[in-house]
Order: structure tokens, then sequence, then C-alpha cells
């Protein structure tokens, strides 16, 4: 079992007790790198304030001294540890020491395989969700490795699309492993745990802070092989685990999106700029391995029947986004016939029910 | 000497029989009433003196003590004066006193001696049916008091009338006939055929007002839940004489309100999100009755669902599931009817838009709080929710998707049709079957049943919300007269179904 160096748990400590200090430089991302790699003494100088002396002696104190044994189902594992995701130990701002949740020996395993990180807005449309989602599952279910934050958006409808295709993912949390922020994600992150890993840099009991929720885009940014942006927004922070990965010389995508939706503004201008466009699991497995396998099958299957004529054209409507009864409903038609076949569709799994009750069409129908 | 009369004190919906007792007997002058008795009743002794007097009667200027038994029923309202008088005329001899024992008398009286109207009349006149009296009362409550078939009313409209009928003579002449049933509508001029576009949302509530399934209208702001809503009652059909007089106890003898007459109309009540739990189902003292109460036999329309405050929403579990409300408070007990059907607007986020990402700025969080508002035991009880969208500009141009007389038509011969299935097992709408009742009644054919193993497998519906399905399917059947349900109908409730517009992104 691999465990933590006194040094690189002592540095963890710092950054929770430096987390208002942080939490200022948070808004600038270029700032943050920045603090983040300074080593401990330099950083207490930056970053210590009027507490610095306190700090400093905390820091002579506490060296040496064995970190503290870690909370049951948790693991702690430093960069000077075997198990320590090589990805990570080659880069100075990478974090010292990771904590999780799932077993080293399991954090080791899934990270042998290619990794992607499907990262986008925390308030995501419909679409980028199903988007996600859909990636999510068939990445995790090719036997890729889906890494992305535990949090809202459009990492939720990835890690979730991966949880419900076998759990193949590595999940970051912003703080300590014993609580989790947003509490809304906490059955994920637990259902996550059990197949694969949830990993956090910070020890239990750390709060979800500001920077941290920041900072772990760098995690992400540095495990992945292959990021794609599902949908963000122009100049957005959702923007910085991908601009970070391509920096580090990582390949990066981006799911298209209507030029008209201003959540798909940022990776409509990836695209623009030149990097891959992914439409689905199989573009990115071209991305990964340099060469389409023979006619890869979609994975997330609906039933075989052929679609009828009719439903075909409402759900072509639908696909147009046409996404309310009152849009798709016609005046020659009676009302009936049009939820008839509205739930017709539903059933055979071409479209779901998203906010408000709307139609979005499921991506397997994108596959035709 | 001693006289008694009987007459009645109303208490919650119900009225209890009430015995005054008079005793005159030599002393100083004083008219002293006894049996807790509530302010109107007090100052019935002025009231009393008064028109005693002005009727030309003497007053006795004795010892007056009377006695209102049972003693410890608190007794409220004005309609003990008649009896009161009547009791104290009977002592001092100058009125009949045996045919008192035969006769209620009920009603309010003017210092002149005149009978004024007074709230309750009907239940007072079925508890004196009961206990197989005549009712002497004034003509203002007769109207109500002749809804009751065989009962013996005497109309009197003073108090000089009162003691002539008791000496044998003749009652005064009736008011014109009570109010007949078919009244024409209070809004004659609210209309489906004034809604353009939304013909699934008309269809829908046509749906909903056959079966009278509780149901969910969901949509941004403008684009007409409230409109449809308040056309409901258009469609609903007429009530049946016995829903009627139930309807016109509540009314009359729970709010205080005039005689009318019959209402002829189903309730459609519509509280501000403000109301207070107490507001919407009534307090147990003095029989004032809520919202929820007053929508018997109607709609409870609550618009705005998600502003209403979470504990009142709550109050409305028990009538949901039981059709009564039970109120139980320090020194008050009282049992309510409350059968209505729950009709809720709400947008799907707090600003509206939800799904419009250019104009919803709601976060994930907001979403969560807005349907924890919404969801759980209310939730529940939903079976059906109706989307409204946005509707197409050219749409608005479009022809009217149907009248209101012809769809009450079609929900008329579909309630009939429930009515005759459901005879034996005491309800009257599919929207009130029990699971029991639901096998009993709901036949699938082999179609319907895949589809229901289908939405099972897609994760579409809970057991819970299948059953929810089967009625409003049971219903959608009723509508086109056919006795099994057709995997149509199956398929076309699950789109119906209560919880498709609160589905999240995430757990879907």
């Amino acid at each position: 079992m691999s465990s933590s160096c006194a040094t690189c748990a002592r540095r963890s400590e710092l950054f929770v007790r430096l987390g208002v200090a942080l939490d200022l430089r948070a808004r600038d991302l270029g700032r943050l790198w920045k603090a983040l790699e300074l080593p401990d003494e330099q950083l207490i100088s930056a970053l210590g304030g009027r507490k610095r002396q306190e700090l400093r002696s905390w820091h002579l104190s506490a060296a040496g001294q064995p970190p503290e044994s870690a909370t049951s189902g948790i693991e702690r594992v430093c960069r000077h540890d075997a198990g320590y995701p090589s990805a990570l130990r080659r880069d100075a701002l990478a974090p010292h020491e990771l904590h999780v949740a799932g077993g080293t020996a399991r954090l080791q395993e899934l990270l042998g395989a290619p990794a992607v990180a499907i990262v986008g807005a925390r308030r995501p449309t419909d679409y980028g969700m199903e988007a996600a989602r859909c990636l999510g599952h068939d990445l995790a279910a090719s036997g890729v490795c889906v890494i992305g934050e535990l949090g809202e958006g459009i990492c939720y409808g990835a890690q979730l699309g991966a949880a419900e295709a076998g759990g193949r993912s590595v999940a970051i949390a912003a703080g300590g492993l014993d609580s989790c922020a947003p509490r809304s994600c906490a059955p994920l992150g637990r259902r996550l745990a059990a197949t694969g890993c949830v990993v956090s840099e910070l020890p239990c009991g750390a709060r979800a802070r500001m920077w941290a929720t920041a900072a772990r885009a760098r995690s992400v940014a540095l495990l992945a092989h292959l990021v794609i942006v599902v949908e963000a927004e122009q100049d957005s922070s959702e923007l910085a685990a991908a601009r970070l990965a391509s920096a580090r010389g990582r390949t990066i995508a981006a799911v298209p999106g209507r030029i008209t939706s201003p959540a798909s503004r940022g990776t409509n201008a990836l695209l623009k700029e030149g990097v891959a466009l992914v439409g689905g699991a199989g573009d990115a497995l071209d991305l990964l391995y340099g060469q389409s396998p023979p006619d890869t099958p979609p994975v997330a299957c609906s039933d075989e029947r052929p679609v009828e004529q009719r439903l075909q054209a409402l759900l072509r409507r639908i696909c147009e986004g046409h996404d309310t009864i009152s849009k798709l409903e016609g005046e020659d038609e009676q009302p009936d016939r049009t939820l008839c076949a509205l739930a017709e569709l539903e059933l055979r799994g071409l479209v779901r029910r998203g906010d408000g009750g709307r139609y979005v069409p499921r991506a397997v129908t994108f596959y035709g | 000497m001693l006289a008694r009369a009987r007459t009645f004190t109303i208490d919650g919906l119900r009225a209890r029989p009430v015995t005054v007792e008079v005793d005159i007997r030599p002393g100083l002058p004083a008219f002293t009433i006894v049996g807790l008795a509530g302010a109107p009743v007090r100052e019935a002794r002025d009231r009393v003196r008064a028109a005693v007097l002005n009727s030309g009667y003497e007053f006795p200027g004795r010892r007056i003590t009377a006695n209102l038994a049972p003693a410890d029923l608190p007794k409220a309202g004005p309609g003990l004066d008649l009896a009161l008088a009547c009791a104290l005329l009977a002592a001092s001899e100058q009125a009949p006193a045996e045919p008192l024992e035969r006769c209620a008398l009920f009603g309010e009286l003017g210092l002149d001696g005149e009978l004024r109207d007074s709230h309750g009349a009907l239940a007072v006149a079925e508890a004196a049916k009961r206990a197989g009296l005549r009712l002497l009362l004034g003509p203002g409550c007769a109207r109500e008091a002749l809804l009751v078939d065989d009962l013996d009313v005497g109309v009197v409209e003073r108090l000089s009338s009162a003691v002539r009928v008791l000496a044998g003579g003749e009652p005064d002449p009736l008011p014109e006939a009570a109010a007949q049933l078919a009244r024409p509508q209070a809004h004659p001029a609210l209309d489906f055929d004034e809604v353009r576009g939304q013909r699934h949302a008309i269809w829908a509530l046509t749906v909903a007002a056959a079966g009278a399934h509780n149901s969910l209208l969901c949509g941004p702001p403008g684009t007409g839940k409230t409109m449809l809503a308040q056309r409901l009652p258009s469609i609903l059909p007429a009530l049946s004489r016995a829903e009627a007089i139930e309807v016109t106890r509540i009314h009359c003898g729970g709010r205080k309100l005039q005689a009318t007459g019959l209402i002829g109309d189903r309730p459609f009540r519509a509280p501000h999100h403000s109301i207070t739990a107490a507001g919407l189902i009534g307090s147990a003292h003095n029989g004032w009755v809520g919202e929820a109460v007053l929508a018997h036999n109607g709609v409870l329309f609550l618009d705005e669902l998600s502003e209403f405050a979470r504990s009142t929403l709550d109050a409305l579990r028990q009538p949901l599931e039981e059709g009564t409300v039970a109120i139980a408070r320090a020194r008050h007990r009282a049992v309510y009817p409350a059968r209505f059907m729950l009709v809720a607007a709400t947008n799907p986020c707090p600003c509206g838009y939800a799904g419009e990402l250019e104009r919803c700025r709601c976060s994930e969080a907001d979403m969560a709080r807005h349907r924890r508002r919404l969801s759980g035991p209310l939730l529940d009880r939903i079976d059906m929710s109706v989307m409204v969208g946005e509707a197409p500009v050219e749409e608005l141009r479009s022809t009217p998707y149907a009248t209101s007389a012809r769809l009450r038509e079609r929900v008329h011969c579909a309630r009939r049709r429930q009515s005759r299935r459901l005879r034996e097992e005491g309800v009257l709408v599919n929207a009130h079957m029990n699971a029991r009742m639901l096998r009993a009644h709901v036949r699938l054919d082999d179609a319907a049943e895949t589809v229901l193993t289908d939405a099972h497998r897609q994760g579409l519906l809970s057991a819970r919300g299948a059953h929810r399905v089967l009625r409003v399917a049971r219903t959608l059947a009723d509508l086109r007269g056919e006795e099994r349900v057709r995997a149509d109908r199956v398929a076309e409730a699950l789109t119906l179904r209560g919880d498709a517009l609160l589905c999240n992104r995430r757990a879907a």
C-alpha cells in the first residue's frame, strides 16, 4: 500500500492554511498557477501576510512528522511514491499529494489506459448535457479512462455517463473527500468511488474553497491525453483545463454547438482556432489511437426497429429545436395523435424530457 | 311559568338541536340568559324585548330566566331569537305553549318584530327533518329550507305571524320557487374558443375534467396557463342535485353567506399564494371553512404553486387523499368534506424560462430548490401535467381547437360511463380509483401492456407513477367510448404523466 511522505503531507496542509490568500488569486488563473508552483518557504513569504511568522514556525515544527493516519477508505499517495501518476510527477504545477477514494492501485490501473478529460460549462444546455453523457458513456465502455471534475454541469454529465457504462472514470473533487461539495454530487461521488476513483489534492476536512475548485483543472488537464470541451462560453474559466492542456502539449478537441447559442461560443471559437472536432466517441478514439477501427457501432443503442415515417417527421422537428409540444403540434393534427407519437419516441429512447419538460433528442439519434 | 321552544345552533356545517327554556316568576324585573351563549345570543335580550313590545305584546316586568340546553354546547349566531321570543310569549301566556313542542323555530329578529335572513338555514332544515319537527322560519331562509324534500316548512314574516301559526293559523305565502339547478354559468364569457394554439393543453384539460384528475400546468410566463385554467369550469359537468345541496350547505353555512337558494355552478376557488394553512383548510372554531372545503365538488386552482408556503401545501395531503378535512383544535373538532379537483400552475424554474439558455439565468441550485418546493407529497397526488409552451406566431392566428360546449358534451359522456362502471365501488370518477379498482376496471390489451413494460424499462415510470398513468389512460378510453384500454391511450397518458415536467436533466 502506498502512502505520502511527511514533506508532501505538510505541503497539502500548508495549502489548507493558506486558503484565504489563495482564494484572492483564484480569479486570475495565471497568478494562481504561479503561486502553486512555488516551493513551501517562498509560498509562505508570498502569501503568508501577517501570519507569516506563525506559519514559518508551524512549518518547521511539522517537519518530519508522519502524516495523520488516513480516514478509512481513503488512501494517500505522494509524488515520491511509485504509485503516483507519472503524468503529474513530471510537472511542477501538479499537486504533490493525492487523496484517493477507491484505492491507489485502482487509480494506477485506470490511468494505465489512455485517458480522456471531458470538461465544459457548469450551466450547460440540455444538448450539452446529452453530448457529455453520451461521450462519457461510450468512452468508458470502450475501455478509455474518463477524467473530469466532480461538480455540476458538463462534468456531471460525463461522469454520470461513465458510471452508467461501468465506471472507468477518475473524478477530481475540490475539497476533502470526507464531504462532497456541491452536496448534490455526493450520490454520484459514492457511485464512482465504488467502481472508479475520486481524487482530491487536499486532506479530509478541507473545505472546497474557490481556489481549489479552480485549481483542480490542472490535475484534469495533466492527467488526460485528450481534453474534450463539450460546451463553454467564450473566455470563460470553464476553458482553463483546455488552455492548460494545450500549453502542456496535450491534444484538445471540442464538440460543435449552434452558432446562436452563447453556451457554445467558447467551443465554436476553439474549433475556429483549429482544434479537432468531436461528434461522438468514435472521433475521440480516432484522436487517441490515430486510426479508425472499422465502423465502430454506437454503444448507447436504442432498439433496432426502424422509425416509421410519421415519427421521422416529428423527430426531425425535435432535432431542429422545436422542443415544446406547443411548437410541435400542427393545426391539422389532432392533439391526441401528437401526444401519442411523442410518447412513442420517448419509449424508444430517441428523445427524453429535459428542463421544464422540453423534448431533447438523445445523442443516439444523431448517429442516424 | 315555564315554556319550552326548540331550535338549532350552527356548529361547523351541522345544526345541533337546542332547547330554549324560559321561566318567569315574581321578582325584580330582570332578563338573564344562561347556557354558553355567544355574543349574538346575549344581545338577543334587547332585540327580543323590542320586538315583543313593537309587535303589540306585553313584556313581562318580572324575573325572566332563559336557559339554552344542552348547557355545555356553545351557541353562536342570532338564529335563536325567534325561539327565545316565542318561548317568552308562551311563558307569559300570550302564545300557546303546547304547539311549541312540535315546531322548530329559527331566525333573527329585527327590533320591529320582522324576521331577518340568517345563514345555515339549509343545515337547520335538514336537522329539523331528522328530528321530525315542523320548521318555522323567515322568507329568506325558506328559499334554502325548501330544498329539503318532505319537510313541513312554515314561512313567517314577523313575530306576530309566528304566534298566529302556532295558534293554528295559516302561514305566510311561500316566496317564489327556489332557484332551479340549471343556472347560467357565472362567467359565460370564459370559453375555450378564445384560446388560440395550445391545442394539446385544451385537450389535456378536457381529459382532466372528464376524470377529475389533479393536474399541473407548467410553462414560461405569459403562455396562458391561468387563461386555460380559468376556462376549466366551462367544460365541467353540471352539479347533480345532491352535490348542489352539499355545495350550498358549505357556502351558506361555512362562510356565513346570505341565503341565495341553490348553488348550481361547480365552485372554482383560486386563492392567492399568500394563503395560510388555516385559510386553506379552515378552522374548527365557529365553523369557518377554508378554500379547500369551499372547492368541494369543484376546482381548487393554485396559481404560482411554487410561491405557496410548504406547510400550506402539506395541509392539502389529507383532503387529496381522503376527500375530507378533519381539524382538531384545543376545544373544537370538525370534519368538513373537501373532495375537489386540484389544478396548479407553475413556472418550470424561478425565472420561468428553463431550457432557453438565452433567457434563463437560474443556476442548478436554483432549479433544485424550485423542484424541491414542488415535489414531494403533493406531486405524488397529481395525475397529469400539461406543458404549456410558447405557441408559434402562426398558431395565434389559427382556428380555435373547440368550443367549451362541445368539450363539455364529451366530458359529460365520459363521466356517465365512469359512474356506470364504478357505481358499485362507491366512487364516481376515475381519479378516485384505488389500486384494487384499477386492477378490476382497467383492462389493457397486449400492445398496451408492452408499452407499459417499455416505459418501466426506459425508466420513465415508477410503480406509483404507473397507477397514475393507468387512471388517465382509463379516462382517455372513456372519452372515446372504448371498453378496453389500447396501447395508444397508454402512450398518450405517458406523455401527460405527472412528473414529466419536473424531471431533471441529471437524473434523466
